[in-house]
């Protein structure tokens, strides 16, 4: 089964978007230096109904043309932004009938200026986000200070993550044709002012092949439950 | 005092004068200065952004350079420039000899120029704010800089705080000004656009603002009070981003709106045609400026906001975008069949009008909330606005040539002028053209990705072309300025308004006649007394809070109070706006450092709480010095703006539609009571959003006495019914009347007050601040803002008996009593509100 990632439904309506930005935007630019040029002054004849000081304001000719490029230009606007709208309940629902089935979920914590991740085993890793290949992972974004936002650009991710609140949204992340694993160096960014470190507040992304992924969970989980141990022991010796 | 009127070239004429031509020429000469002052910012961190990690700035310096520079130029250039225009050229527009209330617009004047010179000073006070223009919360409270490092913050806050409030004075005083003093024959239809724009500008302005003005405030008494509104994790940071949305959006179309007038004048004039359809052009703004008050939720699409309001905001974003197309398109069908002239203000409109369809498009994509979702944060908004914005100023320098032999009465050199505008067109796409292809970065980063760079790069080339263009332009306007040759009255063939009829620059009276459209066409009407219209007369107009001299009604009235025809003396000069002015920028300045202080008293008031939060303060002495020092001088300037005597002549013929049977000061009190029921309604709104965030039933009432509140309210609604006694005293002429009466409600005022303090008191024994937590920063703050209220009117009552005792004031013309009496009622209608809010809720 192939599932549309954010990327995937990023880049069908940007593209479709920009084509059809761009082809309204050389149009129109271009209709109205023509105008301008066309209807230069050249010093034609003056017995047409010409302004005249001290008149009071009146509306000139052309109304037809007027509202029809105008419902023209509505109907664009409108068409394209509800078609997005079928892609947003999309982005919103999240993909597959199921999303807790097969899916990862990952607490984000925005706290100045680094981000904090916690897994579902109760792991924790600053900066660096790891997370499995093809297969949607939840992020639950909040913050334990000011307003950040949390986006990964090369997933097409972003969520605002403010104290109190707790934003939740997914992505799917691709590994490359034959790669066991790849590092987004700087690849996860805070995209609202927060203060001093908010220029360099940066974290990586790790994707992994998701038995590799499950390892990683494990391992961790077990280094961590050690460290508790030696803790306890310390406690104990104490 | 007209005789007397310095000439321009005495520094005295800029401090004292009144005349709607100086106060607009001050507007532009300052914003202008605001515009180098926010481009040297924006270069510096251009220069910054040239590699990623920076070259020149620190951290907290390039915060305070995007700050700063994102503050200057939305609120300390794109309005007041516009506003300059609307200062000199609206009145002449609609045929008015000056604004409405004169020295109401000398005083927003200086309450501008001073913000700005505290945005200055904060720079050296330890840093100015650095949390974003929008002013995001929870960072824009100290508590994660610490109390000292506030004070510079708090100038900057202090600074825009007052400067909302020059412009809800202004947006009074133009309100009152086009709704009033429009030329016989000239009904709001047939205002120029230009006119137009600016008077559905002030409209919304009249609303946005004060909305701002309420965020502003709260945030103020968060940093030097200590309260807890934006300090929270629980719906600050909503809240905020709520009430600044609020004001936010509309803000787009107020600096939009006027650029947009110019278009339109400026494409009229040099294609020689009307514009095509008009009607619908002013119809589609009237909808842009009411739906721009239903649109704030599309800059919060990411804040957790659920998808029923997202698609609701979706729809009205869309709604408000298309309004725009039409005008648009009607700008261009003007140009068929025209005789286009490529002259310096037409090419700088045309340029306006190609980066705006682009910045226009680019919107598109953000209209869709998907993309939207990418977007947000990123360098596509950054680029987007800015060509939007930047359209803007490009359509203000068409006005600026266009109206500039007027102002002047000098020409300048339109080769110059068109070198001009081509290194300006060219810098502009070279700066923000990249900034598209540089989408990903996010905003408010010196640290990239290194792909990047190029377009930084580039960017930062055409911010240096950029500002070589204002360069040539302050060249070329200065040589016109030194050896221009004379303008005519009317350079421009095919021009229209007004102004252009009048000679260049416009004399201090603007006419020789009494300008009129009865006719269907501008003329000039004798009125010498024997020619004068039998009906009606010119009385004087008061000045907004000065509620001492007499102000017409139209019809027959003035006849009654024996206004003869004889010709009407107008006074242009006084100095206390600037007096004023002074005063509030000392008192402003004293307050911005009292955060450390206040700090120290609450670490005394309640030790624990202060450890806790990890406050802790210490006495300053030179900053309380100020703060009284500013009162002290306040409380003299604004004795004296009272008392004086000021003649502002109310136009004996005029289109009022629809307030012909409200004088100018009646309507201008109600403007701002308008705006004030803005004001309260987003403090209510925010105790409201607050407590239901919190569970409505989490918190009980603060008040411990409900039976005080009861009694306060029976006290208010008694001090109501005084002042309508007050009022029929004035009317009968009986001044031992009016004193008791007046006095009565001085003392009501009083009691309430004196019934507030002891329960504040009580709280405070029970260790209960205005710190202490959310729920009592609510109720403190809220009850505060209507008890200051409530001074306010006794300081107006006090010196209204004072002006009674002295000279038998208002006994003739009772008409400040009512005024009076409006806002007392206002005041007392807000406690009807805030009591079952507060005290039995």
């Amino acid at each position: 089964m192939q599932t549309d990632t954010r990327v995937d439904v990023f880049e069908e309506i940007f593209i479709v978007f920009l084509a059809l930005g761009t082809l309204v935007g050389v149009i129109v630019v271009a209709y109205t230096l023509y105008n301008a040029y066309k209807y230069r002054d050249v010093g034609a004849d003056e017995d047409e109904d010409l302004p005249t000081l001290g008149e009071l304001p009146t509306g000139g000719k052309g109304g037809r043309k007027l509202f029809v490029s105008f419902i023209l230009s509505a109907i664009i606007v409108v068409s394209l932004v509800v078609w997005t709208y079928g892609m947003l309940l999309y982005v919103e629902d999240g993909p597959g009938d199921n999303p807790g089935d097969d899916a990862v979920e990952i607490d984000v914590e925005g706290q100045a200026f680094a981000w904090i991740f916690e897994y579902e085993n109760g792991v924790e890793s600053t900066n660096t986000m790891y997370v499995p290949a093809d297969t949607p992972v939840w992020v639950n974004v909040t913050s334990t200070d000011v307003w950040h936002a949390f986006g990964i650009p090369e997933e097409r991710v972003k969520a605002d993550s403010i104290p109190g609140e707790y934003d939740l949204t997914w992505f799917i992340a691709d590994l490359p044709d034959g790669e066991e694993e790849i590092v987004y160096e700087d690849g996860i960014e805070c995209f609202e002012l927060c203060g001093a470190g908010h220029s360099n507040m940066k974290g990586d992304l790790v994707v992994m092949e998701p038995d590799a992924f499950d390892e990683w969970l494990e391992e961790e989980a077990a280094a961590l439950e050690e460290d508790e141990e030696d803790e306890d022991d310390e406690e104990g010796d104490a | 005092m007209a005789d007397d009127f310095p000439p321009m070239t005495s520094i005295k004429r800029w401090l004292v004068t009144t005349n709607h031509k100086d106060v607009g020429i001050l507007y532009l000469a300052t914003a202008l200065f605001f515009l180098l002052f926010g481009g040297i910012l924006a270069l510096l961190f251009r220069v910054q952004l040239w590699s990623s990690g920076g070259v020149i700035l620190s951290d907290s310096a390039f915060n305070q350079s995007v700050t700063t520079h994102g503050l200057l130029m939305v609120f300390w250039f794109l309005s007041p420039f516009a506003a300059g225009f609307a200062n000199y050229f609206v009145p002449l527009q609609i045929g008015a000899k000056d604004l409405a209330f004169p020295r109401l617009n000398a005083l927003s004047y200086w309450f501008y120029l001073f913000s700005g010179l505290l945005i200055g000073i904060s720079f050296f006070q330890g840093g100015t704010f650095e949390g974003g223009w929008t002013m995001y919360a929870p960072l824009n409270v100290p508590m994660y800089t610490g109390m000292e490092a506030a004070t510079g913050g708090n100038t900057a806050i202090l600074a825009l705080t007052l400067f909302t409030i020059s412009i809800t004075l202004g947006t009074m005083n133009f309100l009152t000004t086009i709704h009033r003093s429009r030329a016989e024959g000239m009904g709001l239809w047939n205002m120029p656009l230009f006119t137009w724009s600016w008077l559905l500008t002030v409209w919304m302005m009249l609303f946005a603002f004060a909305a701002l003005l309420a965020a502003l405030l709260l945030l103020a008494t968060d940093r030097i009070l200590l309260t807890q509104y934006f300090a929270t994790d629980q719906g600050s940071s909503l809240l905020w981003a709520h009430i600044f949305w609020f004001f936010g959006h509309p803000e787009v179309y107020i600096v939009f709106f006027p650029a947009l007038g110019i278009m339109f004048e400026t494409f009229q004039t040099f294609t020689g045609r009307r514009l095509v359809g008009r009607k619908w052009v002013i119809i589609a703004m009237v909808l842009v400026a009411v739906q721009s008050f239903l649109v704030w939720m599309h800059h919060m699409y990411l804040t957790t906001i659920n998808l029923e309001i997202k698609t609701l905001f979706m729809a009205t974003t869309i709604g408000i975008s298309l309004p725009f197309d039409l005008m648009v398109f009607a700008l261009i069908y003007t140009m068929v069949k025209g005789r286009v002239r490529f002259t310096t203000p037409f090419l700088f409109s045309l340029g306006a009008l190609v980066l705006f369809i682009l910045g226009g498009i680019t919107g598109v994509f953000l209209g869709a909330v998907v993309l939207d979702y990418e977007f947000r944060g990123t360098y596509w908004v950054v680029a987007h606005f800015h060509y939007v914005m930047v359209s803007g100023v490009t359509a203000l320098i068409a006005g600026l040539y266009y109206w500039w032999p007027k102002i002047t009465g000098k020409m300048y050199s339109e080769a110059l002028g068109k070198l001009n505008f081509a290194v300006y067109f060219v810098g502009f796409n070279l700066l923000y053209f990249p900034m598209f292809l540089a989408w990903e970065t996010p905003r408010r980063v010196f640290h990239y990705q290194e792909g990047m760079e190029i377009w930084h790069q580039m960017a930062t080339v055409g911010a240096f072309v950029f500002g070589l263009s204002f360069l040539i332009m302050f060249y070329t306007l200065g040589k016109s300025l030194v050896s221009g040759p004379d303008a005519p009255d009317n350079p421009w063939q095919y021009a229209r308004t007004a102004e252009w009829a009048i000679p260049s620059p416009p004399p201090l009276e603007n006419w020789s006649g009494r300008p009129s459209y009865a006719s269907g066409r501008l003329e000039f009407v004798d009125e010498t007394p024997a020619a004068a219209p039998a009906t009606d007369g010119g009385s004087p107009a008061s000045d907004g809070g000065a509620l001492t001299t007499a102000d017409a009604v139209h019809g027959t009235l003035d006849q009654a109070h024996g206004h003869g025809h004889e010709e009407e003396h107008a006074d242009h000069a006084s100095i206390w706006p600037f007096g004023i002015g002074i005063g509030m920028f000392v008192f402003l300045l004293g307050v911005s450092g009292l955060t450390p202080s206040v700090a120290a008293l609450a670490e005394w008031l309640d030790p624990e709480w202060a450890a806790e939060a990890g406050i802790s303060g210490s006495v300053d002495y030179l900053y309380p010095a100020i703060t009284l020092a500013g009162l002290a001088i306040l409380a003299y300037v604004l004795f004296e703006f009272g008392r004086e005597q000021f003649n502002a002549p109310e136009m004996a013929v005029a289109e009022r539609w629809p307030f012909e049977g409200v004088g100018n000061t009646k309507l201008g009190v109600w403007f701002f009571l308008a705006s004030d029921v803005v004001v309260f309604g987003a403090f209510i709104g925010a105790y409201v959003f607050m407590r239901i965030y919190a569970g409505w039933d989490t918190w009980g009432p603060v008040p411990d006495h409900t039976w005080a509140g009861l009694l306060n309210t029976y006290i208010l609604l008694t001090s109501s019914f005084t002042v309508i006694l007050a009022l029929v005293m004035a009317e009968r002429g009986n001044k031992k009347g009016l004193i008791a009466t007046l006095g009565a409600t001085l003392l009501l005022g009083l009691s309430f007050m004196g019934v507030k303090a002891w329960e504040w008191y009580d709280k405070f024994l029970q260790g209960d601040f205005w710190f202490s937590g959310l729920e009592y920063s609510l109720y403190y703050v809220t009850t505060g803002l209507h008890g200051v209220h409530v001074l306010l009117g006794l300081f107006i009552a006090v010196f209204m008996l004072y002006r009674i005792f002295t000279i038998d004031a208002y006994l003739e013309d009772s008409r400040p009593v009512e005024f009076f009496g409006l806002y007392w009622h206002f005041v007392d209608i807000v406690w009807v509100f805030l009591f079952p809010l507060f005290y039995l809720m």
